[in-house]
C-alpha cells in the first residue's frame, strides 16, 4: 500500500514505458541493478542513520548516550520534576519494603528535613530513603572513591586515584567493621534499615525515571546500597582528615637541608606559644622517650621522595593536607543567659552539594538535630534535648611509614620480629570506562599496606585502617544526656581523631580529643621506620590520659586544630610540623572568649567569622618599628601609614590587610627562600609553609639575629634588614600588580572564595567572589581562591533555648533546586538559622513546608 | 489528506513511545514513513516533524508545569555550554528531529533500491 498514488502511478508507468521486467518474471533473466545514485543514497542514509542512532544510543567522545540522556521524558530533562517537592504519601512496599511503620517526614522551606518514626529501624530507613532522594549522586561518587571503582565511571583519569584507594585499604576496612558487627548490634540493624531506606529510593527513582541527571549523562545506573558503603564514606572522611604524608616530607627535608636544621625549624613541639585547652597536670608517661633527630639515607630520601611525589599527583582530598576547625564552649557562669553555650564550625573543602544534611531523627531511641553526611546513617554535629557537641580535627599523627627490610634470597618475604615473613595479597579488578579492567594486587604486611615499591618497599601504619565501631559511638552519643555518657561513648572512637567540645543544658562544658593516639616501641615517628618489628605500634594512650576538660576554671574550652597539651605532655602525638595548626586561631579565640564579661549567642556568632589576624597582630608593630627612620617613597609611605592605622581585621575592603598578607609572603620567602635554593630543598615550601611561619613568628620577635637570616648567598643579616627587603620588594610588586595607589589595593580584590561543584563543573560551582579573611583567622579562608572554610557553623546557647546553624548550599544536589545554593547568603554574611523542630517548623510557617508519608 | 493523517498518526505514536520512555521511536516511525509515503521530498520532512513534535511536546509540557529555566542553565553549565541554556533545548529537539528524519531517508532510500513486492 501506498499514500501517495501521485508517485505511484508514473512511477508504474515509467516502467511499462522501459519494458522492464516485473520482479520475478522472466525467470533466467539478468536482474538490472538499481542506478548508482540509489545506492549512493542508501549508503549515505545507511551511514548517517547509524551516526545518528550511534551517538543517540552510546554517545561519543564528551557526549553522553544523546537518546537517553535527553529524552524529554525519562532523561536530564526530569531534573526541572525533580525539584519540585510536594506533599506526598509514598508506598515504599513496590521499591523493596523494610519499613516497619509510617514515617513523617517535614520538610522546611529550606528542605531541612524532620524524620519523625515509631522504631529506630524505621528512623535510620527513613534517614536512608531521603538522603537518597537529595544526595544519590553525591553519595555514589563518595562510595566508589573509597571502593577504588571511580574509573568505572570516569575512566583512565581515576586509575590512579582507584589504584592508591584499593592499596590503602578503606574497602578491606570497611568489611572488617561490618563483619565484626555483632547480628544483634543496633549498628547493624541501623546500616540495615539505612541501605533499605536508600535501595527504595533508587528503584522508586528507576521505575519513575527521577534519577539524578548525572547518572543519566554519564550514562550508568547506581547499584543497590549496601551497608559497607556507609563504612566506606566513613572511611573517605577519615582519610580526608588523617591520612597524612608528612614523615615522607620530613625525609626529604632531613637530607636535603640536614638534621640539625630540620629539628631546628621542623621541631616536634612547637616554638611559639599556642593556646592548648588542656594545661595538666599531666600523669608520668609509660613510653619510650622522644628521640632526637637523625640522619637520612639517600636511599630513604630516595624513597621517600618517589612515594611522596606518588602521593602529590592524587587528586586533592585523599592526602590530608592540613585542618581548620573550631569550636569553644563557654560554661553558664560566663554566659548571659546562665546556661552553657556551645559553638562549633568545621572547615572542610566547601563544594556545592556541600557535604552536610541537615536534619532531626525522631525515634523512640533518638531525638537529636544538627547535620549528617549523606551515605550515613547519623548525625554527626548536632544536640539531642540535653547535650549539644561539635567537633574539630585533633591533627595527631595517625600515619607511620614502615621500610620493610627485604632480601633477594626470600622474594615475597620481609623481615619481622627476626623472622622472614611472607606477604600476605589481595587481589582487586578496576573496571574502565572506554578502557580494559586493570588488575591489581596489593601486598600486606603487619604493619599495613604496600603503598611503594619504589626503592625501599614501604608500608604504611595508619589508624583509619583499624576497624572500629565509630557509628555506634554516634549513636552513643546521640543519646547521651550528661558528660559521663558522652565521654564513655567517646572511648571507642578511633580515627579520624576529632577534638570533641561538649555543653549541655545543666551548665557543664567539656573538651576530648577523643580517638586513636599512637604509641611506637622507640624509634623516630615523624621519618619512615624500620619495619622489622623494634619500631612498631603498640597501642595507644590511656583513654583517661589523652588531652581532655571538663567544666575548667575558666569557664572556657576552645579547639582550633593547635596541638591541645602544653610541652609538659609526656607523650609524642605528632611533630609541630605533622599537622598541628600554627595555633592563631586557636590564640584570637582565646582571647576574645577570655575577656572580661559575659557572653551571648550573638558573640559566639561574631567569634566564627571574626577576621583578626592575630599573626598581624604580632609581627605587624615590629615591621612599623623596622621601617622607623627608613627612606620611603611615596607609595610605600602610604602603605606603612595603612598598616598604622589597620586594626588587623582581613576584610574584603581593606588595602592594609592585603599588605600584611603580601608582606608576611614576601617576607618568608626573603628569609627561606636563600636556603631552599642554596640546598636544592625538593619540598615545596608551600606543603610546609605553616611550620615555617611558625619559626619566622618566633624568630622575628624573640630571636631577630637568628642564623636563619644570613642565609647562603645573602650575607649577614637580621630579622630587621629581611623585613626592610621584603617591604620594598612588596610595594613594588603590588603596584605592578594592583595599580598605584595604595589605598585601591583591597584584600577583596586579591582574596576570593569559591564553592566547587562536586563534579568539578565550574558554572555549577559559586563563586570566586571576594571574601574575607585568610588562613589565620577564626573565620577560615586560606588560599588563593580560598575553597576551604566553616561547612557548617552552629551556635547553641541553653540557657536561652537558642539553636541556630547553617551550611553553604543546600539539601538538594539538583542544580535546578531552589534548594541547591539558598542557604550561600546567609551564611556569607555571617548569619545562622534557627534549627527548629518539625512541630516550630510547621507552626511558624506551615504553608512552606512539605510533608511526606512514607507508608510500608 | 491522506499525507496529513499519516503525520498525525506518526507524530502521535512517537509520541506515546517518548512519553515510555522508548526515545528511539520517533526512528521507527520515521521508518514506517518512509515506507508508506513514496516520495522522499515528502517522507523525510514528515519523519522529521514527526520526530520533532514527538521530542518537542513533552518537553513543551515540561515548561509549562515546572519551569524548564534553571534547568536548561544548568544542563548547558554541566555539558560545557556555559550560560547558554538554549543550547541544550535545541540540541535535545535535533535529536528528536534527527531520529525522525533519519528512518524516514532510510526507508526512502531502502524502497528506491529494493523494488516493493508485487
Amino acid at each position: 500500500m501506498t499514500l501517495d498514488p501521485a508517485v505511484e502511478a508514473p512511477a508504474r508507468a515509467a516502467k511499462a514505458r522501459a519494458g522492464e521486467p516485473r520482479s520475478g518474471q522472466a525467470t533466467g533473466a539478468r536482474r538490472r541493478l538499481p542506478p548508482r545514485h540509489h545506492l549512493a543514497n542508501l549508503a549515505a542514509a545507511i551511514v548517517v542513520s547509524a551516526l545518528v542512532l550511534y551517538v543517540a544510543f552510546f554517545g561519543a567522545g564528551p557526549l553522553p548516550a544523546l537518546g537517553p540522556a535527553f529524552n524529554p521524558t525519562t532523561g536530564a530533562w526530569t531534573m526541572a520534576a525533580d525539584a519540585q517537592v510536594t506533599d506526598r504519601t509514598i508506598s515504599v512496599g513496590p521499591f523493596g519494603g523494610g519499613l516497619q511503620q509510617p514515617v513523617k517526614v517535614v520538610l522546611e522551606k529550606d528542605g531541612t528535613a524532620h524524620i519523625a518514626a515509631g522504631t529506630d529501624h524505621d528512623l535510620f530507613f527513613a534517614t536512608g530513603y531521603v538522603h537518597a532522594k537529595f544526595r544519590l549522586f553525591q553519595m555514589d561518587l563518595m562510595r566508589r572513591q573509597g571502593a577504588g571503582r571511580l574509573s568505572e565511571i570516569v575512566g583512565s583519569a581515576a586509575l590512579d586515584s582507584d589504584r592508591f584507594e584499593l592499596q590503602l585499604g578503606l574497602l578491606r576496612t570497611a568489611w572488617a567493621e561490618w563483619n565484626a558487627l555483632a547480628q544483634d548490634d543496633p549498628v547493624k540493624d541501623a546500616l540495615t534499615a539505612y541501605s533499605e531506606g536508600v535501595n527504595a529510593r533508587i528503584s522508586e527513582a528507576e521505575v519513575h525515571s527521577q534519577l539524578d541527571p548525572m547518572f543519566t549523562l554519564l550514562g550508568y545506573k547506581p547499584a543497590a546500597w549496601r551497608p559497607v558503603d556507609s563504612l566506606l564514606i566513613k572511611g573517605d572522611m577519615t582519610q580526608t582528615l588523617n591520612f597524612t604524608d608528612t614523615p615522607l616530607l620530613m625525609a626529604q627535608l632531613n637530607k636535603s637541608l640536614g638534621a640539625d636544621l630540620t629539628s631546628e625549624w621542623f621541631p616536634i613541639l612547637p616554638p611559639n606559644q599556642q593556646s592548648p585547652y588542656d594545661p595538666g597536670p599531666y600523669p608520668p608517661a609509660k613510653t619510650a622517650p622522644i628521640e632526637s633527630m637523625r640522619a637520612v639515607t639517600d636511599a630513604e630520601a630516595q624513597s621517600a621522595s618517589a612515594l611522596y611525589e606518588k602521593l602529590a599527583s592524587l587528586p586533592s582530598g585523599l592526602i590530608a593536607t592540613g585542618g581548620a576547625s573550631n569550636n569553644w564552649a563557654v560554661a553558664g557562669a560566663k554566659s548571659m543567659s546562665g546556661g552553657a553555650m556551645m559553638a562549633g564550625d568545621p572547615h572542610l573543602h566547601l563544594t556545592l552539594p556541600a557535604i552536610w544534611f541537615q536534619m532531626t531523627q525522631d525515634s523512640p531511641g533518638f531525638h537529636v538535630s544538627g547535620v549528617s553526611i549523606p551515605g550515613t546513617p547519623g548525625v554527626l554535629i548536632g544536640h539531642n534535648q540535653h547535650i549539644a557537641w561539635s567537633l574539630t580535627d585533633a591533627q595527631n599523627q595517625q600515619t607511620f611509614f614502615y621500610e620493610e627490610k627485604q632480601d633477594a634470597a626470600h622474594p615475597n618475604q620481609y623481615m619481622w620480629n627476626g623472622a622472614w615473613q611472607t606477604f600476605k595479597t589481595v587481589a582487586y579488578d578496576i573496571p574502565v570506562l572506554h578502557g580494559q579492567t586493570q588488575h591489581l594486587t596489593v601486598k600486606l604486611t603487619v604493619h599495613g599496606p604496600v603503598i611503594s615499591d619504589r626503592g625501599i618497599t614501604t608500608s604504611v601504619w595508619w589508624a583509619g585502617n583499624l576497624p572500629s565501631q565509630d557509628l555506634g559511638v554516634l549513636f552513643h552519643i546521640g543519646q547521651a544526656s550528661n558528660f559521663k555518657e558522652f565521654r564513655d561513648a567517646l572511648r571507642d572512637w578511633y580515627s579520624p581523631t576529632h577534638n570533641f567540645v561538649y555543653a549541655d543544658d545543666q551548665g557543664n562544658i567539656g573538651l576530648i580529643s577523643a580517638g586513636y593516639f599512637p604509641l611506637v616501641a622507640k624509634g623516630q615517628p615523624w621519618l619512615p621506620m624500620p619495619g622489622t618489628g623494634e619500631y612498631d605500634v603498640t597501642g595507644t594512650i590511656p583513654y583517661d590520659q589523652i588531652p581532655q576538660a571538663y567544666d575548667p576554671p575558666s569557664n572556657i574550652l576552645w579547639s582550633a586544630n593547635q596541638r591541645q597539651v602544653t610541652n609538659d605532655y609526656p607523650y609524642y602525638i605528632g611533630t609541630a610540623a605533622n599537622f598541628f595548626d600554627n595555633g592563631y586561631r586557636a590564640n584570637e579565640i582565646h582571647r576574645v572568649l577570655s575577656q572580661p564579661g559575659k557572653l551571648s549567642p550573638d558573640d559566639m556568632m561574631a567569634l566564627q567569622t571574626d577576621t583578626r589576624d592575630f599573626l598581624a597582630s604580632e609581627i605587624v608593630p615590629v615591621l612599623l618599628q623596622s621601617l622607623d627612620g627608613q627612606q620611603l617613597d611615596a607609595k610605600e609611605s602610604a602603605a606603612r601609614d595603612l598598616l598604622k592605622s589597620w586594626d588587623y581585621r582581613m576584610e574584603a575592603g581593606s588595602p592594609a590587610a592585603a599588605i600584611w598578607d603580601y608582606f608576611w609572603g614576601w617576607y618568608m620567602d626573603e628569609t627561606f627562600h636563600p636556603w631552599w635554593k642554596s640546598r636544592a630543598v625538593p619540598v615545596d615550601m608551600q606543603e610546609v609553609i605553616d611550620m615555617l611561619g611558625q619559626d619566622l613568628e618566633i624568630w622575628t620577635l624573640s630571636d631577630p639575629a637568628n642564623r636563619v637570616f644570613t642565609a647562603p648567598g645573602v650575607g649577614a643579616r637580621t630579622a630587621v634588614d629581611a623585613q626592610r627587603t621584603a617591604f620594598h620588594r612588596v610595594i613594588k610588586d603590588m603596584a605592578h600588580l594592583l595599580g598605584g595607589d595604595p589605598k585601591s589595593w583591597t584584600w577583596g580584590r586579591v582574596h576570593t572564595r569559591v564553592l566547587e561543584n562536586l563534579a568539578q563543573i565550574s558554572g555549577l560551582s559559586y563563586g570566586p567572589r571576594a571574601d574575607r579573611g585568610d588562613a589565620n583567622t577564626p573565620l577560615a579562608a586560606g588560599g588563593f581562591p580560598s575553597t576551604h572554610g566553616p561547612s557548617w557553623r552552629m551556635v547553641v546557647d541553653w540557657g536561652a533555648h537558642i539553636f541556630e546553624g547553617v551550611y553553604p548550599g543546600g539539601q538538594s544536589e539538583n542544580p535546578a533546586s531552589s534548594w541547591y545554593a539558598d542557604r550561600i547568603d546567609t551564611w556569607w554574611q555571617g548569619r545562622l538559622k534557627p534549627m527548629l523542630t518539625a512541630d516550630e517548623a510547621t507552626s511558624s510557617d506551615g504553608a512552606s513546608t512539605r510533608t511526606w508519608t512514607l507508608q510500608p | 489528506m491522506r499525507i496529513a493523517a499519516a503525520l498525525l498518526t506518526g507524530i502521535i505514536i512517537a509520541l506515546m513511545g517518548v512519553l515510555l520512555g522508548a526515545w528511539w521511536t520517533p526512528f521507527v516511525v520515521g521508518v514506517a514513513l518512509g515506507l508508506v509515503v513514496r516520495r522522499p521530498i515528502v517522507a523525510i520532512p514528515l519523519g522529521a516533524i514527526s520526530g520533532f513534535f514527538s521530542w518537542m511536546l513533552p518537553l513543551a509540557g515540561q515548561e509549562v508545569r515546572y519551569d524548564l529555566g534553571p534547568t536548561t542553565l544548568s544542563l548547558a553549565e554541566i555539558m560545557g555550554f556555559g550560560h547558554a541554556g538554549s543550547l541544550p533545548v535545541i540540541l535535545t529537539l535535533a535529536v528528536g528531529t534527527l531520529l525522525g528524519l533519519t528512518g524516514a531517508w532510510l526507508a526512502c532510500a531502502a524502497r528506491l533500491v529494493v523494488p516493493a513486492p508485487r
